[in-house]
């Protein structure tokens, strides 16, 4: 019985296209490696953009700092702290401050105990 | 038509070997890949459950890469002499897509031109797996890996892009599969992949006219 | 007070996660269950409702709660006198619905936009930071003393003292970390004491009956919407801030109601009365910036000089840990004190900072937490971006 074998060995034009497709597709990796990293790196730009913006408004402000803020100083002297600009007065204390964890309860009391504002 | 006796040495040990680990492993992946996409319990829970499953994916996605790279590396011949016969196309293998080589029932096929070792059809299924392959390497790969660092966007993208490769590959294999094992008139094919390499010489001389020539010649 | 509309405020669309387990990688505590391919579900008890992975989910399949239907009802109401706050981060985001730039200031048009929504009153969130500077600095400040031994001031807290800006980092320091509660500011976020202020002050100059007025924020977060159901913000009678919009919602209300945004005027002006702000508190919306406010303030206080050049570079910055120190001359202990400060932003990034002060290594007297990586500018309710050139 004949046994049909293909024969050993390869032409140039075989192995350039057998070394080339590797080395394409290799290149197809790399490309989209590329493309992969450029988009990482432009896909958090926003934030920087965002975060230059505000700064930006920061340094138009003809008033920057919290304390000069002229009705900051009016709800303390008329509401908060009357006559005088005092954080951490009573007052702020009730509608300004807040506890945490295992002290809410005991603040809920206080609070709904007094009823709100209007008894404070 | 005169009779041809013997048979033809279509693939070799180390060619077969590696179909059969990709065919495991591609049958693997597309299973719990179907089951991830569906969420379908009772196929995760055939890969021990929700967690085994993406590992069973993951590992054996390492092998479905291997197994080619490691054939390619030890076998560069032979890669080298299908990706030339796959490559190339000539006035033959138009006629055959004209034709769809008489497999397909409406289109006449009165006169299908004589085939390398592989027909156009298969050239054409060679290219899809290769490159539907290279595809779902490097986007598979990343998502598992890399899916700490990637942003949203890359995520969406090499997620697409695996699944509708995953999809078209799907399609072409189990076409593949109805080619090489059902269908009466190229099934016999079946063996020379799956079993011992070899086809009857007979059937080679009609449905791979050019290279039996060419193994003639050789002879 | 108004009836609580929920507190699981991220929530994951079961049949759209596509399970690609990206959301894991973002969330800060772990709250997120899952793996690739498998579906992906939130455990609550440790979620901070900060929404990083609703911004970042590739397939849109996390969704926030909304309370957009309440604040609709609430300006139809012709009884309601709604009253609305917008944070700092909201005003150079919000264009990027409309087709503009990040970072591009629409202050103005905001301002517009919500005044042809309806709103009674457009105020601002800025005012209320200033305020949060003015109690917080002054308690940073009394701590520092309590610290130095000056008599008078020992009942105060320890220092550190960490902020209490960020409603996320809260709710983490609740549950995870408990005994570190003593050392945070006791001051409310700037977006709480607004509700406090407006429902009683406000109420009070405008001779509203604070039962009839509505107070709405619109927030870059979505941790936002947690804040203002807790059970404790009630210090005016009623519940402080009774719904939050998102920046994304604000721009969909926008969109619906038909308004040409970007033809707005930019010059628009908050209301006055709880609506003049300042540089400082414009900056709270980015990470540093509540540090640099605070500096601002404190430095002034305690030294009794002016500043010459207000920005403190050394804390800006987007490295998820910083650190700096200012030296302030203190007029009242008539010395040189070094301020040692810290900024974290990204909460994952904040046990090492935590455990170092809980075991008393830490050398800081002031830390900054932001949950969100940038500051509230990228918060969970901004317009969610995917920029890929």
């Amino acid at each position: 019985m004949n046994i049909f074998v293909e024969k050993s060995g390869i032409t140039r034009r075989q192995f350039f296209k057998g070394a080339g497709i590797l080395a394409a597709t290799a290149v197809f990796a790399g490309v989209l490696a590329k493309i992969g990293i450029d988009i990482y790196k432009a896909s958090d730009k926003y934030i920087e953009k965002r975060i230059a913006g505000l700064y930006t408004l920061d340094e138009k402000m003809t008033i920057r700092k919290s304390h000069e803020n002229p009705e900051i100083i009016q709800i303390y002297k008329e509401f908060l702290s009357p006559g005088e600009v005092r954080p951490l007065s009573e007052k702020a204390h009730h509608l300004l401050h807040t506890k945490y964890g295992n002290d809410i309860p005991k603040l809920i009391t206080e609070l709904t105990a007094h009823g709100g504002h209007h008894a404070a | 038509m005169s009779e041809i006796k013997g048979k033809v040495l279509k693939h070799s040990e180390q060619t077969r070997t590696m179909h059969w680990v990709h065919l495991i492993c591609f049958i693997i992946l597309g299973l719990t890949g179907i089951a991830f996409y569906f969420d379908i319990a009772g196929i995760v829970n055939l890969f021990g459950g929700e967690a085994a499953a993406s590992d069973v994916h993951h590992w054996t996605g390492v092998i479905f890469t291997l197994a080619p790279l490691v054939y390619v590396l030890f076998n560069f011949e032979r890669f080298a002499k299908f990706i030339d016969t796959i490559t190339t196309f000539t006035k033959d293998d138009l006629g055959w897509l004209k034709t769809m080589g008489g497999y397909i029932p409406f289109i006449k096929a009165e006169h299908i031109p004589p085939q390398d070792k592989y027909n156009a059809g298969q050239k054409m299924l060679g290219l899809l797996v290769i490159a539907g392959c290279i595809l779902m390497i490097v986007t598979g790969f990343p998502m598992w890996l890399l899916k700490h660092s990637m942003p949203p966007v890359l995520v969406w993208l090499t997620w697409k892009i695996h699944f509708w490769t995953a999809v078209i590959l799907i399609l072409a294999v189990l076409g593949h599969f109805f080619l090489a094992a059902i269908h009466p008139k190229s099934r016999v094919e079946f063996a020379s992949m799956m079993i011992d390499g070899y086809v009857d010489a007979e059937y080679t001389s009609h449905h791979n006219a050019k290279w039996f020539a060419e193994l003639k010649k050789a002879e | 007070m108004n009836t609580v509309a929920t507190k699981e405020i991220i929530n994951i669309d079961e049949k759209k996660c596509k399970s690609c387990d990206h959301c894991t990688s973002v969330c800060p505590t772990g709250a997120i269950q899952g793996r690739i391919g498998v579906k992906h579900y939130i455990d609550h008890k440790k979620c901070v409702n900060c929404g990083q992975c609703l911004i970042n989910c590739p397939f849109g399949a996390i969704t926030d709660i909304s309370m957009v239907e309440k604040v609709k009802k609430a300006l139809a109401d012709p009884q309601k006198f709604v009253v609305v706050q917008t944070a700092p981060a909201v005003r150079v985001a919000l264009g990027e619905e409309f087709g503009l730039e990040p970072g591009t200031n629409v202050k103005g048009k905001m301002f517009a936009s919500l005044r042809k929504l309806g709103f009674d009153k457009v105020y601002d969130t800025e005012f209320t930071a200033d305020l949060t500077i003015m109690e917080e600095g002054t308690e940073l400040i009394h701590r520092i003393f309590a610290h130095a031994g000056v008599p008078g001031y020992e009942k105060e807290g320890p220092l550190p003292q960490f902020t209490s800006c960020c409603p996320a980092w809260i709710k983490y320091a609740e549950d995870k970390y408990p005994k570190i509660l003593p050392h945070l500011s006791s001051a409310k976020s700037p977006q709480q004491m607004f509700g406090a202020v407006a429902k009683t002050y406000a109420a009070e100059k405008l001779g509203i009956n604070p039962a009839d007025m509505f107070v709405v924020s619109v927030m870059p977060c979505t941790a936002k919407k947690f804040e203002c159901q807790r059970e404790e913000m009630i210090a005016s009678g009623f519940q402080d801030v009774d719904a939050v919009i998102t920046t994304r919602e604000l721009a969909q209300m926008i969109k619906e109601a038909g308004i040409d945004f970007r033809s707005l005027s930019n010059e628009e002006q908050a209301d006055r009365l709880i609506g003049t702000s300042t540089g400082a508190a414009t900056i709270f919306g980015v990470t540093g910036g509540v540090m640099e406010a605070a500096l601002r303030t404190a430095y002034e206080i305690l030294s009794g000089q002016s500043l010459g050049v207000v920005e403190f570079k050394a804390v800006r910055g987007r490295k998820p840990v910083r650190e700096a120190t200012v030296n302030i001359p203190v007029k009242e202990l008539g010395k040189t004190v070094p301020l040692n400060v810290c900024i974290v932003t990204g909460l994952s990034h904040v046990d090492g900072v935590v455990e170092d002060v809980l075991a008393g290594r830490s050398k800081y007297h002031f830390i900054e937490v932001m949950n969100c990586p940038g500051g509230c500018i990228n918060g969970g309710g901004q317009p969610i971006r995917r920029d890929t050139y």
